[in-house]
């Protein structure tokens, strides 16, 4: 309801008072503060739907991760974490930690935990976790406000800070439990940008410096630093080309550039990354090129014969291209350079991923967008964009033209990846803010002129000048006054069913933690899956303190943050091969998987299985994915074994192989006993709507060790060898 | 199968047996050599009369090789006329890879018969669906026989396939490939010439600032093009190869331009919508901001009524769509006291 409330309600009163040009700028201002205080809370309470629904915990798979480490942080000192060496994942290779992470969230934590025990707060670190991501939500906002005061005025501000306080693009990775980079990383996002672009139109250092620091803390929270580091050339070489270099601009991209890079290199999971690899590159051309355009221009001030300065500049710009392109291929060539990476690539050619990475194309969020998915997390802003592109080319600035440039390239990559959606969140905000408050704000100026007509019996009205040549044009006619409340009353409901539409998807598609799974029954009431907490409190209460458990990556992180067991694979996916083995072992027959398991002393094998509960994303789904990995790295793992005639089938009519692969034994075993639906015969499959294929299936080297209440998740304990006499 | 492996002992057989019966029947090679010299990229249409005069009033074994693509003009089919290049592009690279040795060369002929004009030639093969290649070898006398054709599962429509057949059955290769480049000559140097022309103009227009980069229209057009292509899941369409619509299951006639279901859509759906959303945007700038310097008021008022129209059913027929496609129901919550 607070949603559905806030929208409207500041836009109108914030107009109507800034327009109506009180005497008291306090009154103005006071308006504007509460207003700003209200989107605030709104921000963190939207986000909360979660811990009302289920409880305070952290949700789906890569925060279980990090909730880890910022236990071991607070619990063990930032040196430790600084140089920890897991070996509880990726067994039995390990995991240096503290050098393949980006630390910024966890300290960010560790930062507020410590700051609330000194205030004499004493939470608990998950609590902390927890509200992280709606906290820096709700700072997004502030930093969202004066963005848009910054390109436009306080109006589209304001109106910038409560579309992105509902915006369903940024609410779906930062509801209270989803403690990810992105959480804070967006925050972060928006403020160096808004550095940067103030620090553009002042030419000060300040802001300039502000902008590296707001950088730094970019680069310590999320990989998509990246980004930040391609647009802010890109924009700067766009300002370039159309004519408008100016000291400002020297001042603003130097220091931003060298500070922040000097910052970012003291994160050691980027380090001389920042240097050498091509991601970054863009950012030293258009560094050095900074430096030539200012040479230039001081050459030109030096020499006033003009015919020289032409020669001049022509062997100038001849040479530094020259010697750019020398120095970049010399680069690339002997290696000092690293070619892009294949994430970045995939961007740039987005067909790219799905020939050649599989472990990328595997994950749903890296599926290219569809249109219904911009229109579920943009909603009626969709329609606004384009005409804030159009205000934004009417009153063309350097700020403006940086928010249209984020606004196109993230939506483009928006395009490529349904996750960076949220990339896009706060440039298609505040674009659609300035279409939504130029347009309320002409409405209402011209509304306000006609009232003004009759008492005045003067054009020269208080509106902007446009509305006043209009006024001259049909003082009599109050046509134009009905039109006006008709287009406002037009903007006002569609802000409200933006609203509507954000609560409920809020509420309804962004607010599950996926680790504990809801249904309905069929009386209509709640039923809650706790399946996956069972089945890792159980490992860590009856397993041995060594034991080494496999299971697909996707449950890696969540094994050894809940379980305490060690892991063969994990989500930090960095090791092609050793995914492939297991993906392997899953697709083969028992025996041969027995000795890949033995290999890898595997103790536990753990599978997720949905067949009773008709739970969909579970380990058979997911099984395709693991076969064209195992095969893309051994090819005795060949697709087409497990398919029939193109087809993936798990009944009848299913291939051998797929029947008694290990996967297919682990997931169906003694499921022919079971009645699943009424009227179904034993062994229903509710997930995937069919009986299954091979319902007597025996096991020789694992036994089964546990299943949950529910079977959504099964673990098997690996048999040790029998003696051999 | 066993009849695959088989086939190139005949063919061996057959060449045996030729330097024997060459003799007899010259006048047949020489003419046909000369049908394929008249015909472009060597590929001979065969007409009824001529199907008969080569093949089957021809006693065996035959002093050549006939390889034959069925075609048909009256289909207009788009895959089957561009695998009909492909089949000429193949000719005449065996043509001009052979060309100093006649002796390969003139024991195979590249030939077409067209279903719209020699039904009858048609029908002697008992030809059922297209496209099909059979290579009636010099032992051929039942024309009916299987054995020669292209497998089903082998006509993908390239040369290479094609190759792959020819080289299989015949013990003849066909060597490389020789594809016309994409432009050719003539058209490169004209763009050439084109660019160094214009190249002068454009730097003094550079240095002037007079180009369409200081346009702010232009790069107002291209903005809302990105945009527009952004949103409308092009990349969508692109990364998953999705076509612009399909064909209905049960009806063939009906097309199906709307695909149900949330993460997938066909391309001509993302398109409209994105052009919708761009409608609604535009019409609101251009009311809010352009419309108020229009002269005449009728005009104004005219025009406003119709764009407050035209948003009102974009937005409306966008949600439709919106629920339809995802069928999602979004409801308000009220409070419970209001119940």
């Amino acid at each position: 309801m607070a949603a559905k409330k806030a929208s409207p309600d500041l836009v109108n009163s914030s107009f109507s008072f800034k327009s109506l040009k009180l005497k008291t700028k306090q009154q103005e201002l006071l308006l504007r503060v509460s207003i700003l205080g209200l989107v605030y809370v709104l921000a963190f309470i939207a986000r909360l739907f979660s811990v009302l629904r289920y409880e305070s915990m952290i949700h789906e798979f890569d925060p279980y991760f990090n909730y880890r480490t910022t236990l071991f942080l607070t619990e063990k000192g930032f040196y430790e974490f600084w140089n920890w060496f897991d070996s509880e994942s990726w067994y039995p290779l390990g995991r240096i930690i503290g050098g393949t992470l980006y630390p910024g969230l966890m300290v960010t934590a560790a930062l507020i935990y410590w700051t609330l025990r000194f205030l004499r707060f004493f939470v608990h670190i998950r609590e902390v976790c927890v509200l992280t991501a709606p906290f820096f939500a709700s700072n997004t906002t502030l930093v969202a406000y004066f963005f848009g005061k910054e390109i436009w005025d306080t109006g589209a501000g304001l109106v910038a800070a409560a579309l992105i306080a509902i915006c369903p693009g940024y609410i779906s990775r930062s509801v209270a439990g989803s403690y990810d980079n992105e959480a804070v990383a967006i925050f972060a996002l928006l403020l160096t940008f808004y550095l940067f672009v103030k620090a553009v139109k002042t030419g000060s250092l300040s802001w300039a410096l502000g902008s590296a620091f707001g950088y730094f803390y970019m680069v310590s929270a999320w990989g998509g630093y990246v980004f930040i580091i391609n647009l802010v050339p890109l924009y700067v070489l766009v300002l370039l080309i159309t004519g408008r270099y100016s000291m400002r601009l020297y001042v603003a991209y130097n220091c931003m550039y060298i500070l922040g890079m000097l910052l970012a290199m003291q994160i050691r999971f980027v380090g001389f990354q920042h240097v050498q690899s091509g991601e970054h590159m863009a950012a030293m051309g258009v560094f050095l090129l900074m430096q030539v355009f200012y040479f230039l221009d001081w050459v030109k001030h030096q020499l006033n014969d003009t015919k020289l300065f032409q020669t001049f500049l022509r062997i100038t710009v001849t040479s530094a291209i020259l010697v750019g392109g020398i120095a970049l291929g010399v680069g690339t060539a002997s290696g000092y350079i690293s070619p892009w990476t294949g994430r970045f690539y995939s961007l740039l050619d987005p067909t790219y991923a799905k020939d050649h990475i599989p472990i990328i194309a595997s994950v749903s969020e890296h599926q290219p967008t569809a249109w219904s998915s911009f229109m579920f997390d943009y909603h009626i802003l969709l329609f606004l964009f384009p005409a804030g592109l159009y205000f934004c080319f009417k009153r063309l600035s350097d700020a403006t033209i940086f928010i249209v440039m984020y606004g196109l390239t993230s939506l483009y990559f928006a395009g490529v990846m349904v996750r960076l959606i949220l990339v896009a969140t706060p440039a298609v905000c505040l674009i659609s803010a300035i279409a939504v408050s130029a347009t309320v704000k002409n409405l209402t100026s011209l509304l306000r002129t006609k009232q003004k007509v009759p008492q005045t019996g003067s054009t020269k009205g208080v509106g902007s000048s446009k509305s006043s040549s209009k006024v001259t044009l049909d003082q009599s006619q109050p046509f134009h006054k009905n039109g006006a409340i008709a287009l406002l009353v037009g903007v006002f409901y569609l802000l409200s069913r933006y609203a509507i539409h954000c609560t409920w998807v809020t509420s309804e598609a962004y607010s599950s933690p996926s680790i504990v799974l809801a249904a309905r029954g069929a009386h209509g009431n709640r039923i809650i899956f706790d399946d996956y907490r069972e089945a890792y409190y159980w490992l860590r209460q009856n397993t041995p303190t060594d034991a080494k458990v496999m299971s697909w990556w996707d449950y890696g992180y969540q094994i050894t943050a809940m379980g305490n067991r060690t892991v063969i694979v994990d989500n930090n996916t960095w090791n092609n091969t050793h995914i492939a083995t297991v993906g392997r072992a899953m697709s083969s027959y028992e025996d041969e998987a027995y000795d890949i398991m033995r290999s890898l002393d595997v103790n536990y094998v753990l599978v997720v299985f949905g067949g009773v509960t008709g739970y969909s994303s579970d380990d058979i789904n997911k099984f395709l994915w693991m076969v064209r990995i195992g095969g893309g790295v051994y090819p005795v793992i060949k697709e087409p074994d497990y398919l029939v005639n193109g087809e993936f089938r798990v009944d009848k009519g299913a291939s051998p192989k797929m029947l008694n692969c290990l996967m297919y034994k682990l997931c169906y075993y003694r499921f022919g006993e079971l009645v699943t639906e009424y009227g179904k015969p034993t062994g229903y499959d509710r997930a995937r709507g069919v009986e299954i294929g091979n319902k007597d299936i025996k096991l020789e080297h694992l036994e089964e060790a546990y299943t949950t209440s529910n079977w959504i998740v099964r673990i098997y304990r690996v048999k040790p060898p029998t003696n051999r006499l | 199968m066993a009849d695959h492996t088989t086939l190139p002992h005949r063919f061996f057989l057959s060449i045996s047996l030729l330097s024997i019966l060459t003799v007899s029947q010259p006048d047949l090679t020489k003419e046909l050599v000369s049908l394929r010299s008249s015909s472009e990229s060597g590929v001979i249409r065969l007409s009824d009369d001529t199907v008969s005069k080569f093949i089957t009033s021809v006693s065996t074994p035959r002093p050549y090789s006939l390889i034959i693509f069925f075609n048909s003009v009256e289909l207009n089919s788009n895959p089957l006329q561009e695998f009909r290049r492909e089949f000429a592009f193949v000719s005449a690279s065996f043509i001009a890879n052979n060309n100093n040795r006649s002796d390969v060369a003139n024991k195979v002929f590249f030939c077409e018969i067209d279903e719209s004009s020699d039904s009858e030639a048609f029908g002697l093969f008992g030809i059922q669906f297209l496209p099909q290649i059979c290579l009636v070898d010099p032992l051929m006398e039942n024309l009916q026989d299987k054995t020669g054709r292209m497998e089903e599962e082998d006509v993908d429509g390239t040369a290479e396939s094609v190759v792959e057949f020819i080289e299989s059955r015949t013990n003849l290769t066909v060597g490389p490939l020789h594809r016309p480049p994409l432009l050719s000559k003539t058209q490169i140097s004209v763009i050439v010439a084109l660019i160094a022309i214009s190249t002068p103009f454009l730097i003094k227009k550079v240095l002037k600032g007079e180009t369409v980069l200081h346009n702010s229209r232009v790069w107002l057009f291209c903005t809302v093009l990105v945009y527009f292509f952004s949103v409308s899941g092009t990349m969508h369409n692109i990364i998953k190869g999705m076509p612009m619509f399909v064909r209905d299951h049960q009806d063939s006639n009906k097309l199906v331009f709307f695909y149900k279901g949330e993460n997938f859509q066909l391309g001509a759906e993302g398109l409209s919508v994105g052009l919708l959303y761009n409608v609604v945007g535009l019409l609101l700038a251009y009311v809010t901001n352009a419309l108020v310097r229009v002269r005449s008021v009728s005009g104004q008022r005219v025009f406003m009524m119709l764009a407050m129209v035209v948003s009102l059913l974009a937005v409306k027929k966008v949600v439709y769509l919106n629920s339809w496609k995802t069928g999602y129901e979004i409801q308000t919550y009220w409070p419970s006291s209001w119940h």
